[in-house]
């Protein structure tokens, strides 16, 4: 494993540097505070609600107020460099604030789900020890049950009109409170209970932090849970150096499609590691602006923004490509402005990645990342011609090898897991070392993602290891029969899992939605004719469920491990 | 009747109205509407075919003096009230074709409600004095066509201004309807008790006879229960200050007071009755949901 090909490297056009240059900043807080000055007058963040109120922050306003809010976690709430501060936001203007501002005072950032449940956000906050947690108020029903069981000495509340002008402001909260009465009464709490306003005004007081220059890039900058597929979440532990090699290693790759003219929609929640890289710092470093969309369900509430923005990036996953085109405002009138989109997250269906290209004249380009490698591992170069279903080379500085079972090298174009190495590779899990040891071993990070390379550097991901389908000991990877399945006009998303079979081992099961488009079309026969027509016999689902949707994770990713769940306590209740 | 204030008010009222209607949308929510406009096309049908004729039925069959026929007619030919979204919204109807709904048959109206008015106004024998002249209805439909263009630019210049805009407006629209009743009825309580009951039903009930056609006929046409509510809604509530505005604006003061009577009383009772029937089509909506979900289940509700 010592010895690596690199064989992408003719892939990468002249404009890619194949080695990654030295970093320029020493840390986040580094790059965050010259981004502001050099931007100053420029629009950084604009967060529109669904009627298409708004608000924006320019790069000063961003500087200053992640300025104060870093005082006010360092003298007012006494933390010291390396505390951990938990995030509990919808995509809005605070997100910046409260993020920039922990990177400032050196503290380490812990990105947090809003719709966490309660011991969701015991766990994460016990975990992690975070000390203060910023968290919008819509969601401060939640802190009673919370607070008390966490090491939480400080609670700071935003909302989702946070930073708009004064009457949108108003009325949104208005909206929120009266009407849609998404804001619950803050309960009487045993630790401090602040607006994020207030914290600022404190921290505007407050002596400026500017001790960052004593920072340096194998400090821990982000704690970022993941691995709710098996067990409990884990903290991946992400240096300022593993995210500022990602952004540097981004920008490569967009090369002279990304500059500060951009403009960039950010759906995808900024807590999740895919758009707080690809959007939030990308963006932010080029001295673009990102148009923040709070919460993109329904599908609608992207509407405004995209009419009322000239948009040029959009980041998604599968789903959300899938949601736009199937909105009839969206595909009537795609956006003019857009020069591409960046698929991520989970893999993109050929036949959306089709429609899309049709629909809006613009590719998907679409990437692989991991939560645990910043996230981006590979991309697809945009100059040249799309390659179905692959997700591209890997990025510069950035080592890849395919292996089998016993870790050995596989032969070019056999499936193999993918490890990966690099400066983006995480520094291990949070306070686990056990599971440290399994993911990274001598500076390789196991993926547990089966791909293939093909002998030009192209990946393309086969499935995860674990959701592989052993059908009478032939090897069925869900994602190829999906794909299938979203060819049929009928289906508007599928999912394909193994199911327990006397006979086979396992067997194939799909679950498939009907395209509202076309009523009443979607049959257990059809499926299955049609996969007989695409698809060796031993592939064919064996059994086809139709249902309304499907289980889905905050960013949209269809969840087969609950549909499996589901089968398990469907077979045991037959027993 | 109304003071000359209050006229100025009324219309002041009206403008922040239309105001608001255009400033609920963008140019591109037409273009995109009438892609598949059968919904718009629909609710037309009943706006401008069913309520007209409604109208001059219940007129006839009353055998009301003209100036209560052409306060009837004068309601009955009306386009859609802003008021209607709101209770689209509140119903769990479809609060895009509700706006759309309306929007267009405001725009339609500078052509429909002269010419309906006159076909009516002839069949039922409205002559001389009380007949309202054409040119007028279009006038002031015109005159507020210029703030509802004029919401719409200001939504696509600055949707914070323009969201502001629409949400004054949808108050505006419950304010003046406050307004009106409250300036006319403490005047003419004594009008109010010697008009006979057969006047009372009839502006209570067309709004609900509007609604239950407003039902069928979309259903008929193939909508399904959900659009067919918010046409329903919108085919029975009609813009009953604009019909006040368009009297005031046309008639005497001894006389405005008898035309005024219907427009007024219907303006009270819509929202009586709008009330009513939201809360039953929200239970409703509320029911379907519930059996759909159940479906999912695959349990029966």
């Amino acid at each position: 494993m010592t010895v690596v090909n690199r064989p992408w490297l003719a892939a990468y056009s002249t404009d890619i540097s194949p080695e990654l240059p030295a970093p320029e900043h020493a840390s986040l807080a580094h790059l965050i505070d010259q981004t502001c000055t050099t931007h100053a007058q420029r629009r950084a963040f604009t967060c529109v609600v669904p009627n298409g109120m708004n608000g924006t922050l320019t790069y000063r306003q961003v500087g200053e107020m992640s300025d104060d809010f870093a005082s006010f976690l360092r003298h007012h709430c006494n933390l010291e460099p390396g505390a951990r501060v938990a995030v509990q936001l919808p995509n809005g203007l605070a997100y910046p604030v409260a993020a920039f501002g922990v990177f400032k005072a050196g503290c380490v950032l812990v990105n947090t789900n809003p719709l966490y449940t309660p011991s969701e956000m015991v766990h994460q906050f016990k975990d992690s020890g975070a000390e203060v947690l910023v968290i919008s108020d819509m969601f401060a029903d939640k802190l009673e049950e919370v607070i008390a069981h966490t090491g939480i000495r400080h609670v700071v509340l935003a909302g989702v009109p946070e930073f708009f002008p004064r009457i949108p402001e108003t009325i949104v909260r208005g909206v929120q409170k009266f009407w849609s009465r998404t804001l619950p009464p803050v309960p009487a709490l045993a630790v401090p209970v602040l607006r994020l306003r207030e914290a600022l005004r404190i921290g505007r007081g407050a002596e400026k932090v500017g001790d960052w220059d004593s920072l340096l890039r194998d400090d821990l900058a982000l704690l970022q849970y993941t691995g709710g597929t098996t067990g409990v979440a884990k903290g991946a532990m992400l240096t300022h150096g593993n995210i500022l090699a990602n952004l540097a290693q981004v920008k490569i790759m967009g090369g002279r499609h990304m500059s500060g003219a951009d403009c960039v929609l950010t759906a995808l929640p900024l807590y999740h590691i895919f758009a707080f890289t690809a959007n939030l710092m990308t963006f932010f470093d080029l001295g673009a602006r990102n148009i923040l969309v709070p919460s993109p369900r329904p599908v609608q509430n992207i509407q405004r923004a995209l009419e009322n923005y000239p948009v040029t990036w959009i980041t998604g996953v599968n789903t959300l490509f899938n949601g736009l085109m199937n909105e009839e405002w969206f595909a009537a009138y795609p956006p003019k402005t857009l020069k591409a989109a960046i698929a991520g997250g989970t893999a993109l269906h050929q036949a959306v990645a089709e429609r899309w290209q049709a629909v809006t004249g613009t590719r998907v380009a679409e990437g692989y990342g991991l939560t645990e490698t910043a996230p981006l591992v590979s991309f697809n170069p945009l100059d040249q011609p799309v390659r179905a279903g692959s997700i591209g080379v890997p990025v510069p500085g950035t080592d890849v090898v395919l292996v089998d079972d016993a870790a050995e090298p596989v032969a070019q174009g056999k499936p193999g897991e993918l490890l990966v190495k690099g400066p983006q590779v995480m520094r291990g899990y949070w306070n686990r070392p056990d599971d440290t040891a399994k993911t990274l071993q001598n500076g390789w990070l196991f993926t547990g993602d089966v791909a293939v390379m093909d002998e030009d550097g192209f990946l393309t991901i086969v499935d995860r290891k674990k959701d592989l389908v052993l059908v009478s000991g032939f090897n069925v990877y869900p994602n190829e029969i999906e794909d299938c399945l979203s060819k049929l006009d009928a289906v508007l998303e599928a999912a394909v899992i193994g199911v327990p079979d006397t006979s086979t081992g396992e067997a194939v099961r799909a679950y498939v939605v009907q395209n509202p488009d076309v009523p009443d079309t979607l049959s257990k026969e059809a499926v299955i004719a049609h996969c007989r027509k695409y698809l060796a016999a031993y592939k064919v689902p064996r059994s086809v469920v139709v249902r309304d949707e499907l289980p889905k994770s905050p960013i949209g990713k269809i969840l087969r491990k609950n549909l499996k769940a589901e089968a398990r306590a469907e077979a045991a209740g037959k027993v | 009747m109304l003071t000359e204030l209050e006229t100025t008010l009324l219309g002041v009222m009206m403008m922040v109205i239309m105001l608001g209607m255009g400033a609920s949308m963008t140019p591109r929510d037409f273009l995109i509407a009438f892609r598949k406009p059968k919904g718009i096309l629909v609710g037309l049908l009943s706006q401008f075919a069913v309520m007209p004729f409604l109208g001059f039925l219940l007129a006839v069959a009353l055998g009301l003096p003209p100036a209560l026929v052409v306060g009837l007619l004068l309601i009955a030919c009306m386009p859609g009230g802003t008021t209607s979204n709101i209770f689209a919204y509140f119903s769990k109807g479809v609060l895009a074709l509700s706006i759309m709904m309306t929007t267009v048959s405001t725009l339609a109206a500078v052509l429909m409600v002269p010419v309906l008015l006159s076909f009516y106004g002839g069949l039922a024998g409205v002559s001389g004095d009380y007949a309202i002249p054409a040119s007028n209805v279009a006038q002031i439909l015109v005159v507020l066509l210029v703030p509802t263009a004029l919401g719409m630019v200001l939504r696509k210049l600055n949707p914070n201004v323009g969201a502001t805009v629409e949400l004054i407006g949808s108050f505006m629209g419950v304010a003046v309807i406050v307004f009106l009743i409250a300036t006319w009825v403490p005047r003419n309580y004594l009008l109010l008790l010697e008009t006979p009951a057969h006047v009372y039903a009839a502006t209570s009930s067309i709004g609900l006879i509007g609604m239950l056609f407003g039902y069928w006929v979309a259903r008929g046409l193939g909508q399904d229960t959900s659009r067919s509510r918010t046409i329903s809604l919108e085919t029975g509530i009609q813009n009953g200050p604009l019909a006040v505005l368009v009297i005031t604006l046309s008639f005497s003061a001894a006389m405005q007071q008898e035309v005024l009577l219907i427009p007024i009383l219907y303006s009270l009772f819509i929202v009586l009755s709008s009330t009513v029937i939201t809360l039953w089509y929200r239970r409703n909506a509320t029911r379907e949901a519930l059996a759909r979900d159940a479906a999912k289940l695959g349990t029966a509700p």
